[in-house]
């Protein structure tokens, strides 16, 4: 290719869109939490969704992260029903420069429904 | 004690889009906790306490009311303009025990379980599958709470079994704002549970035929709904096929449901002397837009139970993305002509795999159906004999004065004994066309006026028929609902509705869908009416 600029900016464009992906964990069984003001228009319509977005700190001697799903308004029950997390180009440069200290926390997450 | 969060809200709408309508609060009740009240039965009873005080502070406003569950339907018939309940998180089960029976009942207590209004059909199976039982049928999917199953009329395909509410025993309606507007109703000529369980969840028993199977398909109109008893059956394993079969051979068979005679077979699916086997379900798949000599057919055959299949969600889990169903409505509504272009596209995403075999138990198989966007249904139940007939009618208007984004399939159903549901011949055909809402231009008809044609071809052809009471339809046709069940059936349902309830909750549990279909009139006669009647044992 002559035009380096055009290059660059292909070369780019394909590591944004595969650098950036979602995957969804859901499970088989058991009642998602409803939303009954079914405020979403998306998959998660009808879903009572908790979304994280931000960055958590890690210590260099730990190796990894736990985030606690807790009881809520949101999350009635404390028990997962999906999941997903999403990947962004800017998260992964994120953990890359600050030597995995940083790390980008994009999630979605749907809890059971509580029975009865 | 159960409790209530209240929403001022100003609009309300189905799961699928098909509104929005007006709304002036939502209701939101949860039960108390089990470390306050540990017994079911008492959890159960103190949620009657708390609906009965919704309704006196909705009726002291001069208001109506409606409960709905997963807000599943295709249309208004969940929606009242002033205040509605979401009974979701309303979900006790009690297994019915054999000291809880009636001294005259056929029933085996194990195959009995009360199940409060707002439970999912997801979560009744894993009830039942944990007690080695199942449903004996569903829907196509399993988010449907079982009052909105049975209030509509929900129907999967199993034509020797029926549609969701012909499994339903017994029924527990909230029917006003006192303490004895609680009532039990079962069939005379099949009692269920005895005196004493019976009271422990309501105040009144009625053991009525005519009641019960009015009030079986109310429409929500016959009270809050609060518990349904249903009858279970032994956990069992279905074989799905889906072929791709001669068009004539998909059609005979839709026509007679003679299974034993076709030339049609599934090899493993048949009797020692070579003769195929009765489906337990029954599936036709018809794009309109194509010339193709096939149709994709499914086929479902019930099996004992045992734990050794191979894991069926690998294929069941396979949607279609919603967004591409977005940008195809799109296309379809400024360029009509490219619709069964775009059908034809879909028609991999959409219809299911074919000689894609499977084996699961019926939860399993129809697990859950993800939103994909705003979407329309139009359902019509003929006679099964008159299924190709019907279908060359609907097809030929959908290609003519259409096209419309959606494609037919044909379910069928065996009677119902409600007064009201729509699956009323000895086996119905259930026609449908689904597909994604459009909005009307110069080129492409309403939603509101296709409606109107399907009713009005159906007319001029003099069908019997009748209609899916939760998808969409022109409601207001006149005299429609007096043409789909006869005068003498819509006059029992109504009377038996004015013998239920009170002429103030007449007014109170009944809708715009109710008067439009004239299913209540405007000037309800205000008469005394009192459940105490000599139909009614208490």
């Amino acid at each position: 290719m002559k035009n380096p600029i055009k290059l660059f900016t292909l070369i780019t464009t394909c590591l944004l869109l595969s650098s950036c992906y979602s995957v969804r964990l859901r499970s088989v069984n058991g009642t998602y939490q409803p939303d009954p003001l079914l405020s979403r228009n998306d998959y998660y319509r009808g879903m009572e969704v908790v979304e994280l977005d931000t960055v958590i700190k890690i210590d260099i001697v730990s190796k990894d992260f736990t985030y606690l799903i807790k009881e809520t308004d949101a999350c009635k029950s404390g028990k997962l029903h999906t999941v997903e997390f999403k990947n962004t180009f800017g998260g992964s440069l994120l953990s890359v420069f600050s030597f995995g200290k940083k790390r980008k926390l994009k999630v979605k997450y749907v809890c059971m429904k509580p029975t009865n | 004690m159960a409790t209530t969060k209240t929403h001022d809200l100003k609009t309300w709408d189905t799961l699928h889009n098909n509104g929005s309508f007006p709304l002036k609060k939502l209701y939101i009740t949860e039960l108390e906790g089990d470390g306050i009240l540990p017994k079911k039965i008492d959890r159960y009873n103190d949620a009657v306490i708390e609906i009965q005080r919704l309704i006196k502070e909705t009726y002291d406003a001069n208001h109506g009311f409606r409960a709905y569950g997963s807000a599943w339907s295709l249309n208004h018939i969940a929606h009242h303009k002033d205040r509605m309940h979401y009974n979701g998180f309303m979900n006790i089960h009690i297994p019915i025990q054999s000291e809880n029976l009636h001294n005259d009942t056929s029933f085996n207590a194990e195959n009995l379980f009360l199940f409060q209004c707002g439970t999912t059909i997801k979560r009744i199976s894993e009830v039942l599958s944990s007690h080695g039982k199942s449903l004996k049928t569903t829907g196509a999917s399993n988010g449907q709470t079982i009052a909105g199953c049975i209030s509509t009329g929900v129907h999967g395909s199993a034509f020797q079994v029926g549609s969701v509410q012909d499994y339903v025993v017994g029924l527990h309606l909230i029917t006003g704002p006192n303490v004895d507007d609680s009532v039990y109703i079962e069939p005379k000529s099949k009692a269920a549970l005895n005196d004493t369980f019976a009271k422990s969840i309501s105040k009144q028993i009625i053991r009525d035929d005519a009641m019960f199977y009015a009030a079986l398909v109310s429409l929500g109109s016959f009270g809050f709904i609060h518990g349904v008893v249903i009858e279970a059956e032994p956990r069992f394993l279905l074989n799905r096929y889906v072929r791709k079969i001669d068009k004539n051979i998909a059609l005979q068979l839709a026509d007679t449901l003679d299974f034993k005679n076709s030339t049609f077979k599934i090899a493993a699916e048949t009797t020692p002397d070579g003769f195929g086997k009765t489906p337990y379900h029954y599936k036709v798949f018809v794009n309109q837009y194509s010339n193709e000599a096939e149709y994709v057919v499914e086929l479902m055959y019930k099996h004992d139970y045992r734990n050794d299949y191979k894991d069926p969600f690998p294929i069941i889990k396979q949607s279609l993305y919603m967004d591409l169903i977005h940008l195809f409505t799109k296309m379809a509504e400024n360029w009509p002509k490219s619709i069964p272009w775009l059908i034809k596209r879909l028609e991999k995403s959409i219809l299911p795999k074919v000689d894609e075999d499977l084996t699961g138990t019926l939860p399993e198989i129809f697990w859950d159906a993800p939103y994909q966007g705003p979407a329309f249904a139009c359902s019509v139940g003929i006679d099964h004999k008159d299924a190709s007939k019907v279908l060359k009618l609907l097809c030929d208007l959908t290609t003519k004065e259409g096209p419309i984004p959606g494609i037919f399939a044909m379910r069928f159903v065996k009677q119902t004994k409600a007064t009201l549901g729509f699956t009323k011949f000895p086996i119905t055909c259930m026609l449908e066309i689904d597909g994604v809402q459009w909005n009307k231009t110069k080129k492409i008809m309403s939603f509101e006026k296709y409606c109107t044609r399907i009713i009005e071809v159906l007319q001029e052809n003099n069908i019997d028929f009748t209609q899916h009471w939760g998808k969409g339809s022109h409601w207001k046709f006149k005299d429609l609902v007096n043409y789909m069940y006869g005068e003498d059936a819509v006059n029992t349902w109504k009377s038996q509705r004015k013998k239920l309830l009170s002429a103030d909750m007449l007014h109170f549990f009944a809708n715009d869908f109710l008067y439009e279909t004239k299913l209540v009139e405007d000037d309800i006669i205000i008469e005394p009416t009192n459940p105490q009647t000599d139909d009614l044992i208490t």
